[in-house]
């Protein structure tokens, strides 16, 4: 472990900063065991909880949390600084960073995914949505990591992201799909465990094939960006 | 011996001008923080997302204005068009909210504003008034473009008009209770953390996470709980008062006899936003 990582993952967890990540996956297990003790249908309440709630909410608003918060809260307070003028090559920096943005957010979001599939179908679901999600967890983390270096207000550029081009378009615009990591986090879940409750919309070799681009393209613009990153002062 | 000391007039004036009290502070915070929810006073960049978002819903209520223009019947109906606008009203929560008190959390000059005649509610009171009216401005202003195309293009003279304002009016109201919500949560929210980002990317977490849980429970097998479900998200939540206060709604929302329930849960959580926030910034020292 470097030293980059460990401080990034106490600036995450430090004083207690850890309990807000916790309301997200415990609802959604909570939601699941509440639809199963009910004995609700799984047909009925699987799309709304593990996918409305789960992929939709869960793993992208946690992976854009965690990633935005490793670095651009860096940038924000200007102890990004510190790092960079220590004689570290700025791809270990990335990496370091990155590695724990996926971690955290894998685990965050897996979890809770494995224990509500389990509950929905059967362990093979749960399984499947849990490497669906450490894939989501790598693309998006990469992307929201890049988007930091890029942009000084991520949050909500991502959040137009999450919102606007997967939650509106993706579902009204065929095309936007194939740019949707949503999507390939469904593809991937339903190819490894085929139910009625998740329906790809993208084929699998799609879906690996674009996810691979995605955390390799956007950690490789990280790095270039951070070679030849500008302090900015305080913008309005 | 040194010699005897002297005090000299290097000049310090008195000021003897008028000094403004408390409402005038209350104003001028008022007035600043609804500048600075739609970026006024501030750099290009600081308006880019409040005019996206404006944008966007008024450009929704000119092509339903136009649609009604040549069809003569409105897709959606002026409380139905502000349902449909949640989304983007959760998203312009997420960007005001930080704006209006993050900021000040973080460079830390809530000290210097509690050094002048203010009280906590007087802040809190002009950020939430501030916002309330962005919020509201939002869904009034292409409410008004949507009453504007039916007013236009009336065929029944000013019985038309009146019949159109007659629509208009509650739904402006509604709008209120829209903006009312999700101001009090989104600043609630935002006062818990000097980061904008953390702040923002908590507002939508809590209203997302939300809608899930109104989906489950309106399938339990129960009509009870399937009546009271949309208490377990605010959108749902507004709507369902919306479908009892205003007839001809349409909300498409199932609310049984439990109409005010909705009603009573809306003020509840209103006050108790309002409260919470009013306890945050009890003891600035703190801060």
């Amino acid at each position: 472990m470097s030293t980059v990582a460990w401080i990034t993952a106490r600036g995450l967890f430090g004083r207690r900063r850890v309990l807000l990540l916790l309301p997200l996956p415990l609802l959604l297990v909570g939601l699941a065991v509440l639809c199963r003790s009910y004995d609700v249908n799984p047909a009925d309440w699987g799309a709304p909880v593990l996918v409305g709630l789960g992929l939709a909410v869960v793993l992208p608003v946690i992976s854009l949390i965690v990633g935005t918060g490793v670095l651009g809260s860096e940038v924000d307070d200007g102890t990004i600084v510190h790092i960079l003028t220590k004689p570290l090559p700025r791809r270990d920096i990335i990496l370091a960073k990155l590695g724990i943005a996926i971690g955290v957010s894998a685990v965050t979001a897996a979890v809770p995914l494995f224990v509500a599939g389990a509950l929905a179908d059967s362990a093979r679901l749960g399984l499947g949505l849990a490497v669906a999600a450490v894939v989501g967890a790598c693309a998006y983390s990469a992307f929201f990591l890049l988007l930091s270096l890029l942009t000084r207000r991520p949050v909500l550029l991502g959040l137009v992201y999450i919102l606007v081009w997967e939650g509106l378009l993706g579902r009204f615009v065929s095309g936007t799909r194939v740019l949707s990591i949503e999507q390939y986090v469904i593809t991937i879940a339903d190819k490894i465990a085929p139910t009625a409750i998740l329906e790809a919309k993208v084929s699998l070799t799609v879906s690996v094939v674009m996810a691979v681009i995605f955390v390799l393209g956007c950690t490789l613009a990280a790095v270039d960006r951070l070679r030849s990153f500008s302090m900015a002062g305080e913008t309005s | 011996m040194p010699e005897s000391s002297v005090i000299h007039d290097i000049g310090y004036q008195r000021y003897t001008g008028p000094r403004l009290g408390r409402g005038a502070v209350f104003g001028a915070i008022y007035v600043h923080g609804l500048r600075a929810a739609y970026g006024f006073g501030r750099s290009a960049k600081a308006k880019i997302f409040p005019w996206l978002v404006f944008g966007i819903v008024a450009l929704v209520a000119v092509i339903l204005a136009a649609v009604r223009a040549q069809l003569g019947t409105l897709p959606l109906n002026y409380i139905q068009f502000a349902d449909a606008m949640s989304w983007l009203i959760i998203f312009f929560v997420a960007i005001v909210a930080p704006e209006l008190v993050s900021r000040d959390l973080r460079s830390g000059v809530l000290p210097l504003y509690f050094s002048r005649p203010l009280r906590a509610a007087d802040y809190i009171g002009a950020k939430v008034a501030a916002m309330v009216t962005a919020v509201w401005i939002l869904l009034a202003g292409p409410q008004f473009i949507i009453f504007l195309g039916g007013a236009f293009t009336t065929k029944t003279g000013m019985s038309g008009v009146w019949n159109e304002i007659e629509d208009l009016l509650p739904a402006w109201g509604y709008s209120l209770i829209w903006a009312l919500l999700f101001t009090g949560i989104g600043l609630l929210i935002a006062s818990l953390t000097g980061k904008r980002a953390f702040a923002a990317g908590g507002i939508v977490a809590v209203f997302l996470m939300t809608t899930p849980v109104f989906g489950v429970l309106s399938i339990l097998p129960s009509s009870t709980a399937q009546d009271l479900a949309g208490l377990a998200s605010p959108m749902t939540l507004v709507s369902g008062v919306g479908q009892w206060l205003i007839s001809g709604a349409n909300t498409g929302m199932r609310i049984g006899e439990f109409g005010p329930v909705y009603a009573i849960e809306v003020v509840t959580l209103i006050a108790t936003c309002l409260l919470l926030l009013l306890a945050r910034y009890r003891r600035v020292a703190s801060l």
